[in-house]
């Protein structure tokens, strides 16, 4: 009713309940083509880094890094380099998701994708045998997270750790991709 | 009749400090670019109006504005606009201008330039051709209107491009547009994975402030981004504010005047024919 301000009581907390839910927006093909839409080839070029490796990149982005094997694509038109696509992973207090970064030629921006947003409570999400559950096939994870919720509204949750992770990519590129 | 089902797409980037997602039903030939069109829209809010971004026309006019007249992009222009509006209808319980008290709290960045505002909202002057200035210094901050507005762009452009149905949802503010009716599940103040309450929307807005993720301990107590700008105190309660209206900015500002003006936003909630849900655990959880 317009003009109303309708008050909800909200009920007693249940404690230890476990609430989460999960969105898929892109396969690793599906992202491929909505950050490349001309169209390209993805030759496989994933980076193994060294522990040398893996604090270069901390001290020039400021960023921890935690993954030592980086899914990395070598975007290939006409024969010639058109950038790279990035696979990547951030965690954060409630949410875990997996993101691609393109990168043009040059090494800049060209574009970011949510691919699997996963977002939890109740649990202690920066467990490693816990995490382990969300990775690789979405059917495998042993927590049941409710795809049926579609639509949130509430407070914010800030995109920091995706900030944070283009910094890191970004070092990690100028340090082993760039040419 | 399922033609304008016929496809549907759904997008997920980070934008404006959060996580936007576009969805989209319709032609399937037109989606991908309507969603990306509803993007670039906001990213041009973003680029426009970012606190954060010293290139941004937001951070000109903090830095020139008090000295001369600047002239802003038509966008700009009417976010100020609506912002001063809903100001002088709530009689300042929306102010834009707290910036240098959430800079305080460590919740803005400040620049070099110590925070300063010896200003109020009604400071803000908008003259013709596009021109702003400010009657005495102010730091604007356009954080509580913009998100709602660059929703509102987003869908334009998914309109424009010739979608059916669509949803954007910009970290909790979204828009529903077209014969689809989305449902739209609210976030429990207590506990934010928490779901209480479903709506079903369609061809309107609604927009949630809460304090659950900004809310911080700071030298002067608890704080979080929301600012009563009359006592200059932050709503750390647990406590939120939805409001439904036609467009999303209008639902984004409203929020702030219900959670700190109370019943006293009913009027302003009449006038923008919008109507507010507050979920707390209390009975009587905000000012009468």
């Amino acid at each position: 009713m317009t003009g109303r301000i309708h008050h909800l009581l909200l009920p007693a907390l249940v404690a230890g309940a476990f609430h989460g839910y999960a969105t898929t927006y892109h396969t690793v093909e599906s992202a491929q083509k909505a950050c490349f839409p001309e169209g390209a080839e993805f030759a496989p070029a994933d980076v193994k880094l060294t522990r040398e490796q893996m604090k270069v990149i901390e001290k020039a982005s400021g960023v921890r890094v935690r993954l030592e094997t980086q899914r990395v694509w070598k975007v290939v038109r006409d024969g010639k380099s058109a950038g790279w696509f990035i696979v990547d992973e951030v965690l954060g207090k409630h949410e875990f998701i997996t993101w691609a970064l393109a990168l043009k030629p040059d090494g800049s921006v060209q574009s970011i994708e949510v691919m699997d947003y996963r977002e939890t409570y109740g649990y202690e999400i920066r467990n490693a045998d816990w995490r382990k559950q969300f990775l690789g096939r979405k059917n495998g994870a042993a927590l049941r997270l409710d795809d049926d919720i579609k639509n949130i509204s509430g407070a914010t949750l800030s995109c920091r750790h995706i900030t944070d992770g283009v910094k890191r990519l970004l070092a990690l590129h100028d340090l082993v991709l760039k040419q | 009749m399922t033609w304008f089902s016929s496809s549907s797409l759904r997008r997920c980037r980070p934008l404006l400090g959060t996580f936007v997602e576009v969805s989209a039903w319709g032609d399937a030939t037109c989606l991908d670019r309507a969603v990306d069109a509803a993007f670039s829209a906001i990213g041009r809010v973003q680029r426009l109006m970012s606190f954060h971004d010293p290139a941004s026309e937001l951070s000109r006019l903090n830095r020139e504005a008090s000295g001369a007249p600047v002239k802003v992009n038509e966008w700009t222009y009417h976010v100020l606009s609506m912002a001063r509006e809903i100001a002088a209808a709530s009689h300042g319980v929306f102010d834009p201008t707290v910036a240098p008290t959430l800079q305080r709290w460590g919740l803005l960045p400040s620049s070099s330039k110590p925070p300063q505002s010896s200003g109020d909202w009604r400071d803000l002057e908008l003259l013709p051709n596009l021109q702003v200035r400010f009657a005495r210094s102010l730091t604007l901050e356009l954080g509580g209107i913009a998100k709602g507005f660059a929703v509102d762009c987003a869908v334009a452009a998914l309109q424009t491009g010739g979608v059916e149905s669509g949803l954007v949802n910009a970290g909790g503010d979204l828009r529903a547009f077209g014969p689809r009716t989305q449902s739209v599940q609210l976030r429990d103040p207590r506990l934010p994975g928490r779901l209480v309450k479903s709506f079903h929307l369609s061809n309107e807005a609604l927009a949630t402030s809460a304090p659950t993720y900004s809310r911080r301990e700071s030298a002067e107590g608890m704080v979080s981004h929301l600012i009563h700008p009359a006592t200059g105190s932050a709503h750390v309660a647990n406590v939120s504010a939805s409001v439904r209206a036609p467009t999303c900015m209008v639902a984004d500002a409203l929020t702030k005047v219900v959670l700190f003006g109370g019943l006293a936003a009913e009027p302003v909630l009449t006038r923008y024919a919008a109507e507010a849900f507050v979920l707390s655990a209390d009975a009587m959880p905000l000012a009468a």
